[in-house]
């Protein structure tokens, strides 16, 4: 009896330890990890959103950061929301990106800029895309699905990319990282400045990949559709107006792919740019992202078309 | 796997859990099954050949013990020297009997062999040669359980870069079998955690640094080849008393003992005694497998340095097979015969100058001396080659004085974490002389123990050179 009690006793201290070494590991981390404000994957302020605030979400890569402002979306109808996209995100970590967005949050909609469609198995950016995504279950799942394989030690230990940083962190810096996070006006949207060049000779053609990779974003893509629909959210697939497009033949296969995927809104914009309101030679940034004004022109537009064509956000709704 | 591999660090407790939940008789069994699958895990292509050296040590060792015979022993050590020689060495005796050919002037080609070398290979057949030794000296028992033998041979904490095992000292503790202790368990951990300290935080600080000098000496001022020269003497010993440690601390849990490898070599008063505390386990094995055969000491001094000589230029080839290695061992065979020969002179000098034998000046001397002369001949391990440690050492020249080069450390605040990672490793060494650091820690009340830990922890994941961005260092002594 006394000896059970003793083992007892030490797997508790033992426990005990190694919370508190996990504490200070945690701490460690939060401290030397770059704070992240901008260009998407802004998950500390997305968090410090009061939870079920968002009528809706929007998901994607740069072209979604740069080009949906929420805050004009709102100012125009009313409706909420949040653009937690990553720059180059791929559709893999846009589910799971979805997932974990889903804990705090119950929008009505869930808008997905569909030109990942056509990125590879792996994009530039993964590390910055999962390092930043609260740790858990979905980053565990994101780690082991969606990063290449020399990247899921990083990803699933902080300190493995951003220990290095001991050399720089300033102390105001590590203060603010330990400080609880602060909502952020912007609301994952990024401004870039700037106006594209050659857009005389606009519209260029994207790299596109190879079918068995666009089935394979596709297969995320409608496991992405297939969450919303388990929820009771609207799933809406859309292309941006952009300089920057796919062969004509895949917008078509895209949209008889999304009329094939059960419950999915498809719209395709790609060649609206003038409908919108946008101007080329003034609103791009380069041939695919909008430049600040552009983000604001498209945002607005953005906010009635939800609102016209998306049932779940109507007025009346 | 590496000790510092996250896989390793999801194995190991994995293994350790096991082990003691096990029944008794199991337990041999399951340590061999972890051993394997650790080597498998290196690498599937040579494990056959760690199978090979069980089955055959083990039969052979059961001939011995049955009719001791000179012959079978001769052919039983012939056949790991055997297996030796042609994946360690062929290549570089084919090279070199071609570059004697050419210079006697006769054309011969070596062909271009590309054998794989078996990791490990040289420690666990060190292993296994000096059981078979000690059951033909009828030192020990030849082991009749095949899984105890193997297990022997292939124990995974000291398999890929020892300490080398001893029979004497190992198979007893497998045919004893161990029981969890918590006291092992936080010595082992302690042990563990102070390896990975040493390697993260100074050894593979400093290895960036000397990569990058030994890569390209011409670019560096002297001053600078010369604080990469100390860098290096530094590096090896971290580097390899990190990896001891680890694999001591890994036992320690297991409740296990190895042999330890290290007694703070670098505060040695003389070559001598600096090859009686570093690399332990094999000055040990060469000395009681190779030196005592030769005759030890035992035909008079001109026999003693030819053996001497000898000893410290198979210990040279055993490191690598180069000629840079040779030159390592023979100059340190060299230092001791020296220093022998001298012991004398010396003595008589230092009455002279009125130098106290047992004084603190006369030992910080011949510290430093022996430091300094065995930094010389690490020049020669690290660059490689002949040539390339003659371009060291060409660097190195006064010459050159007055020339900037690049800078050894880019950033400052990496210069100055070197220093006091170098410090505070030299003192654990230091203190290491009076008590057993991770055993003190051990025992330690609860506060001190953890905050030492915590401590330790946050110093390698913070400090430690990891990750991406760094060109992680494998262990030196994994090539050997």
């Amino acid at each position: 009896m006394k000896r059970k009690r003793i083992v007892f006793k030490e797997l508790l201290w033992a426990l005990l330890f190694v919370l508190a070494a996990g504490a200070l590991l945690g701490c460690a981390s939060r401290m030397l990890k770059p704070e992240r404000t901008e260009y998407g994957a802004v998950w500390r302020a997305f968090l410090a959103e009061p939870e079920d605030s968002m009528d809706y979400l929007y998901l994607g890569s740069s072209y979604a950061y740069c080009d949906v402002s929420p805050a004009v979306i709102e100012q125009e109808t009313g409706l909420s929301g949040y653009c937690m996209a990553g720059p180059e995100q791929t559709m893999s970590i846009t589910y799971w990106y979805l997932r974990q967005c889903l804990e705090t949050q119950s929008p009505r909609a869930v808008f997905i800029e569909a030109s990942a469609l056509h990125f590879a198995r792996f994009q530039g950016f993964t590390q910055v895309n999962l390092a930043y995504m609260p740790m858990g279950v979905n980053r565990l799942g994101a780690a082991l699905t969606a990063a290449e394989p020399g990247l899921r030690t990083g990803i699933l230990f902080d300190l493995y990319f951003y220990h290095d940083r001991w050399t720089e962190i300033t102390a105001e810096e590590a203060l603010r990282a330990l400080a609880p996070a602060q909502p952020d006006e912007r609301r994952g949207f990024t401004a870039v400045q700037g106006t594209a060049e050659n857009m005389d000779k606009a519209p260029f053609e994207r790299e596109t990949q190879s079918g068995q990779v666009y089935l394979e974003n596709l297969g995320w893509l409608r496991k992405t559709a297939a969450l919303c629909q388990e929820r009771g959210i609207t799933p809406v697939v859309l292309f941006h107006p952009t300089y920057s497009r796919l062969p004509q033949e895949w917008y078509a296969r895209i949209a008889r792919d999304m009329e094939d995927t059960p419950g999915v809104l498809y719209f395709d914009l790609s060649a609206q740019a003038e409908a919108c309101g946008l101007d080329p030679m003034r609103d791009y940034f380069d041939a695919g992202h909008l430049n600040e004004g552009g983000a604001h022109i498209f945002s607005g537009f953005l906010g009635r078309f939800m609102q016209q064509n998306v049932p779940a956000l109507a007025p009346e709704a | 796997m590496s000790f510092l591999s996250p896989g390793f660090l999801a194995f190991f407790p994995v293994a350790a859990l096991f082990y003691f939940c096990l029944p008794a008789r199991y337990k041999n069994a399951w340590l061999l099954a972890c051993s394997f699958f650790f080597y498998l895990c290196a690498g599937v292509k040579t494990f056959g050949f760690l199978l090979f050296a069980c089955v055959f040590t083990y039969f052979a060792a059961l001939r011995l013990e049955k009719k001791p015979s000179r012959l079978v022993l001769a052919l039983a050590l012939g056949a790991h020297i055997g297996l030796l020689f042609v994946f360690k060495y062929l290549g570089f005796a084919l090279s070199l009997a071609s570059r004697v050919l050419r210079a006697a002037g006769l054309a011969f080609s070596d062909p271009a062999l590309s054998l794989l070398l078996p990791l490990g290979i040289s420690f666990y057949l060190f292993a296994a040669m000096g059981y078979l030794v000690d059951v033909y000296r009828r030192t020990v028992p030849a082991e009749h359980s095949f899984v105890r033998c193997a297990l022997f041979i292939s124990f995974f904490p000291s398999l890929l870069s020892g300490p080398i095992p001893r029979s004497t000292q190992l198979l007893p503790q497998f045919q004893k079998g161990t029981a969890f202790s918590l006291e092992n368990a936080r010595r082992g951990a302690f042990r563990f955690m102070l390896g990975a300290f040493l390697k993260l935080c100074a050894a593979d600080r400093l290895g960036a640094v000397t990569a990058a000098v030994f890569s390209d000496p011409a670019a560096y001022s002297p001053g600078r080849v010369l604080a990469a020269a100390v860098f290096f003497s530094l590096q090896i010993y971290f580097d390899f008393f990190a990896y001891s440690e680890m694999a001591c601390g890994c036992a320690e849990v297991l409740g296990f003992s190895l042999i330890r490898n290290f007694r703070t070599p670098y505060f040695s008063r003389s070559v001598q005694e600096f090859w009686r505390r570093w690399h332990i386990s094999l000055s040990t094995w060469f000395r009681d497998y190779l030196y005592i055969p030769l005759g030890g000491s035992r035909r008079g001094s001109t026999r003693r340095n030819i053996n001497v000589l000898i000893v410290f230029a198979v210990s040279g080839l055993w490191h690598g097979a180069a000629l840079s290695f040779v030159v390592w061992g023979l100059l340190n065979g060299l230092y001791q015969v020296l220093g022998s020969v001298t012991a004398g002179a010396r003595s008589r000098l230092r009455r002279c100058i009125g130098l106290r034998e047992d004084g603190r000046l006369c030992a910080l001397w011949q510290t430093a001396c022996t430091f300094a002369l065995a930094t010389a001949a690490w020049v020669f391990f690290k660059a490689g080659s002949l040539r390339a440690a003659l371009a060291v050492f060409c660097a190195m020249s006064p010459q050159r004085a007055g020339m900037q080069g690049s800078v050894l450390f880019k950033n400052p605040a990496e210069l100055w974490a070197a220093a006091v990672f170098i410090a505070l490793c030299l003192a654990l060494d230091l203190l290491s002389l009076r008590f057993d650091v991770p055993a003190r820690l051990a025992r330690a009340p609860r506060p001190a123990r953890w905050g030492a830990a915590l401590t330790l922890l946050l110093a390698v994941f913070v400090f430690g050179v990891y990750g991406t961005g760094y060109d992680a260092q494998d262990f030196i002594y994994f090539k050997f």
